[in-house]
């Protein structure tokens, strides 16, 4: 117990957290009547979720969730040729004269404008060097020439596509609550599924037990709603007289997390091993991710946008723009490897995608277009990390696609089934996640 | 104050809702009650029927004017539902379809307000100088104002209806301006017409043209974004009967109806180029179009798609769902709309009179009555509380930033189908829904006011949920008796209740 006024004391042993007794008054909010209104109803059976509640696994620390997905979407498009470059291939410097990114030996090269080696042939985008260590150590791998076979080139319809996980875009459910509701878990917590902003991505759509937050510290009754927090209990509690309706399990559910983040003080949060995380949307969600993990509040699945300082779509102006998109992605990510430590993130696996790439050729406006294949990261728990998966298609004229496009040889599907595999087991039903997926071979990477 | 206890579940007659309606404006009449009053008509009252058996939420048969209002617009007031009890639904549905398809038969209040905004007075063009962001707040302004205060709540209904149906992403390209003009042009002029003017109007829309990439669909090179959503969400649906090759088709029509960019008191209105347009023959679910058809190519599909018998059950389907929800009667209910929809040409007012006029109470249809609760989704619960409880709203930032909280900040749903109407895609904002009922109650929301003067003299379960059960309204009396002294936080009590979020 080192830093007492932390809410959780980091002794790496898995203990409770203790509480700051900081902020008193919030957390007398919903005490009283509305605590044992709570008791009440957390004894009984919730149709809406499915599970059964217990008062006991209404306090953090007592969810037991078997791993935490963390899903990092890139939007926009993010150019997977300038983030993972191929730099042994000739075609790319063709095809990248001004854009390209130089070998890591190439001395009539400023520094700045070297990648980084990984393998000999694909490099790492100087900017995105704080990732590197997480390659080197085996923590973090990389999927190249992935993506969909959505080839509209349209931001909109590719991310539909690839956040439902399924051919049809018009479906209703994302694959992260399809990922959710699969194996019904023995986890009452009603933060099973986590999104920062202002309503639940695609990805999450249909999930029950999910929320969507601004920050841990926006969701709370406002000043003029506190004083009916008690009333709010009463008005969601089921009776026998009246029955049950989803509008009332989900007003508990929602009473439920706000008892259980009336009991973080995300203001107290220190993130340990000295980690630090860039001033920016993603570093604040992942530092909020990182303080629901350590407080065991059961998080299953976080999902993250990051559309970073500018924006993924670098049809202008690309080498200024990519570097700042590369460096908060990669600032963000390793302070949160860093935060939760190796051992911490043995049941925390992070992937970063992308809906597409962009356009081998560069355009003439120092950037590029729209494009097909791209890359994805995975970190964390269950990845074999320090390679660059998947089949390497080419640059060379006849190997590109459409109007230019670096071909799609690993479906994202496949990428994410295979992790999920790995994560949960090989009985969890993985593949139903991604009706209608092509089979091939599995990659490794997990 | 037994004569102020509500009908009974049971009790769906007339004299009833007179006489729950004449408690509230005997109430209103006793002026400045004091508190001693007040707190007595908020102390719970006994229920004479507790025998413990489960009853849903809301009872319509209890209330049914305000039933008929929740359905057939953003919730009841109290002058509409003192004007209904008199005339009853088929008289007030003839007035409500004569509603003209802009803003000329408004109050002078609502017209004062809305000719302050932009986006009802320019044209795309000229919005395009504006930043999305304030293009976007006008138009959910004029929105929420309309739905709020117009004398035609049908209408209200029915653009929200078809707002979704045709839906449009504002915040893709020049979305906003673009929908600017489509709410007005495409969306308000034909809500209560008929489907085949609103579905042509839709489809020369530069909005839904831009939206779904129609301008990039060319001879050679079609792009069957547009032709695809036209089959699958605003016509024949998901299961009408197309194939592949029949959007390939469609596309193949539709290349070259695109927006204009080329003249300048023209630009960002729609165009056929024949220069883009696939001039070669066509068929179209079995039906030959020949070739050199120009524009006619793109009204022969829309011919098709609107008389056929699958657009008809698809728009009869989606009606009926959006009035009487899933329920039992649902499915008999939509051969029946069907029916009317293909002998009327797809006239919309004749398929809501044959859904909201009938043989119950007051004229009401009896499906209507007997349809099980919908949840409203945050649009429908922010006009409705503020309808019933009297507040004055200028529509404004504020008020909208509660809305984009609960999740429905309007014109921002990216895909096509519109805001979902399933219960379960809505029960996760419930948090944002109660700061906002604690906010509008008690003045905290910047350019809206709570009603002051009527308030305090309300029964206030009687007045909000007057279709709640007696077992709901019991218990609503007793959670809100300890707010006695604190009305607001009462009130937005029962705005919060889980009963006020259904309809």
């Amino acid at each position: 117990m080192s830093r007492p006024s932390a809410w959780w004391s980091c002794d790496g042993a898995g203990h409770l957290p203790a509480f700051s007794t900081g902020a008193p008054t919030r957390r007398k909010l919903l005490g009283g009547a509305a605590a044992s209104a709570l008791a009440v109803w957390a004894g009984q059976h919730s149709a809406l979720a499915g599970v059964t509640l217990s008062p006991d696994a209404a306090e953090p620390g007592d969810a037991h969730p078997p791993h935490t997905l963390v899903v990092v979407f890139l939007r926009g498009g993010a150019d997977g040729l300038a983030l993972v470059p191929p730099y042994g291939e000739d075609a790319y410097h063709r095809l990248r004269p001004t854009l390209g990114l130089a070998s890591p030996k190439d001395r009539r090269a400023a520094v700045p404008a070297r990648s980084l080696d990984l393998d000999g042939f694909f490099g790492l985008h100087p900017s995105l060097a704080p990732l590197r260590p997480l390659y080197a150590e085996g923590q973090m791998g990389i999927v190249h020439a992935v993506g969909s076979p959505d080839d509209s080139h349209s931001h909109f319809e590719a991310m539909a596509a690839m956040e439902s996980g399924l051919p049809s875009a018009a479906s209703s459910e994302g694959w992260v609550a399809r990922y959710l509701s699969a194996a019904p878990p023995p986890n009452p917590s009603p933060l099973r599924g986590v999104a920062f902003g202002p309503g639940l991505p695609d990805s999450l759509r249909g999930a029950t037990h999910a929320v969507a937050l601004e920050s841990l510290a926006d969701f709370r009754l406002s000043p003029l709603a506190a004083p009916m927090a008690e009333a709010l209990a009463a008005l969601h509690a089921t009776s026998r007289s009246a029955g049950d309706d989803p509008v009332r399990r989900a007003g508990r559910n929602t009473l439920h997390v706000l008892k259980v983040l009336q009991r973080l003080d995300p203001a107290l949060y220190r993130p340990a091993h000295s980690a630090v995380y860039p001033q920016s949307e993603l570093g604040d969600g992942l530092r909020q991710t990182a303080c629901l993990i350590r407080a065991r509040v059961g998080l299953e699945a976080a999902c993250l946008d990051h559309q970073g300082p500018y924006l993924w779509d670098t049809h202008v102006a690309q080498p200024g723009v990519l570097a700042a998109q590369a460096a908060d992605l990669a600032g963000c990510l390793a302070a949160f490897a860093k935060d939760l430590g190796a051992q911490g993130m043995r049941s925390v696996t992070v992937i970063a995608m992308t809906e597409f790439g962009r356009r081998a050729q560069e355009n003439s406006g120092l950037g590029t277009d729209h494009g097909q294949g791209s890359v994805l990261f995975a970190l964390g728990g269950g990845i074999h990390g320090g390679e660059v998966y998947g089949a390497w298609p080419g640059l060379e004229p006849s190997q590109l696609e459409g109007p230019g496009d670096l071909r799609v040889t690993t479906d994202y599907r496949q990428v994410l089934a295979e992790i999920v595999a790995g994560v949960r087991g090989s009985e969890f039903p993985s593949a139903s996640l991604f009706a209608g997926m092509p089979s091939s071979k599995p990659l490794g990477i997990a | 104050m037994s004569d102020l206890e509500p009908g009974g579940a049971d009790g769906a007659s007339r004299r009833d809702c007179l006489r729950t309606l004449g408690a509230v404006a005997g109430l209103a009449a006793l002026g400045g009650a004091g508190c001693t009053r007040v707190v007595g008509r908020l102390l719970p009252s006994r229920s004479k029927n507790d025998t413990g058996e489960e009853r849903p939420l809301l009872t319509a048969a209890a209330a049914p004017i305000a039933r008929f209002f929740d359905r057939a617009a953003f919730g009841p007031t109290r002058g509409e539902s003192r004007q209904f009890a008199q005339t009853g639904a088929a008289a007030w549905l003839d007035e409500q379809r004569g509603a003209p398809g802009d803003d000329s038969r408004e109050t002078p209040g609502l017209l004062l307000r809305l000719r302050t905004l932009d986006v009802v007075n320019l044209s795309a063009f000229d919005l395009r100088d504006f930043p999305d962001t304030a293009v976007l707040e006008q138009l959910q302004q004029a929105a929420i104002l309309r739905a709020v205060y117009s004398r035609f709540p049908l209408r209200e209904r029915l653009t929200d209806f078809w707002t979704n149906h045709f839906n449009i992403y504002a915040r893709k390209g020049y979305g906003a301006s673009f929908k600017a003009v489509d709410d007005l042009a495409v969306i308000r002029k034909h809500a209560l017409g008929t489907f085949p003017d609103l579905l042509k109007a839709s489809a020369h829309s530069p909005a839904m043209l831009s939206y779904l990439d129609n301008p990039n669909n060319r001879s050679g090179v079609a792009n069957e974004n547009y032709a695809r959503e036209l089959m699958e969400l605003h016509t024949l649906g998901v299961h009408g009967g197309y194939t592949q090759k029949d959007v390939q088709e469609v596309a193949r029509c539709l290349t070259g109806w695109t927006i204009e960019d080329r003249f300048l008191h023209r630009r960002g209105m729609f165009r056929f180029d024949p220069q883009r347009h696939d001039a070669g023959a066509k068929t179209v679910l079995g039906v030959s179009i020949p070739a050199g058809g120009g524009t006619s190519d793109g009204d022969r599909v829309l011919e098709i798609l609107a008389a056929h018998p699958s657009t008809a059950r698809f728009i009869a389907s989606k009606l009926v769902r959006g009035f009487y929800g899933e329920g039992e009667a649902s499915k008999a209910a939509t051969v029946r709309i069907a029916d009317v929809y293909s002998r009327t040409g797809g006239s919309i007012s004749a398929m809501l009179r044959a859904l909201l006029v009938g043989t119950g109470p007051y004229g009401i249809s009896s499906d209507l009555i007997a349809a099980p609760p919908v949840l409203k989704r945050p649009f429908d619960y922010l006009v409705s509380a503020v309808r019933v409880s009297e507040a004055e709203t200028d529509g404004g930032g504020p008020i909208q930033q509660h809305l984009a909280r609960m999740g429905q900040p309007l014109f921002q749903w990216p895909m096509p189908d519109g805001y979902p109407d399933r219960t379960a895609a809505w029960t996760g904002s419930l948090l944002a829904r109660w700061n906002f009922a604690a906010a509008l109650t008690t003045g905290g929301i910047e350019g809206t006011g709570p009603d002051t003067v009527w308030l305090p003299k309300t029964e206030l379960v009687s007045a909000f949920l007057p279709n709640a059960s007696r077992e709901e309204q019991t218990r609503l009396r007793s959670v809100i008796a300890p707010f006695a002294d604190r009305l607001p936080q009462a009130a937005a009590l029962l705005l919060a209740s889980p009963a006020f979020q259904w309809r």
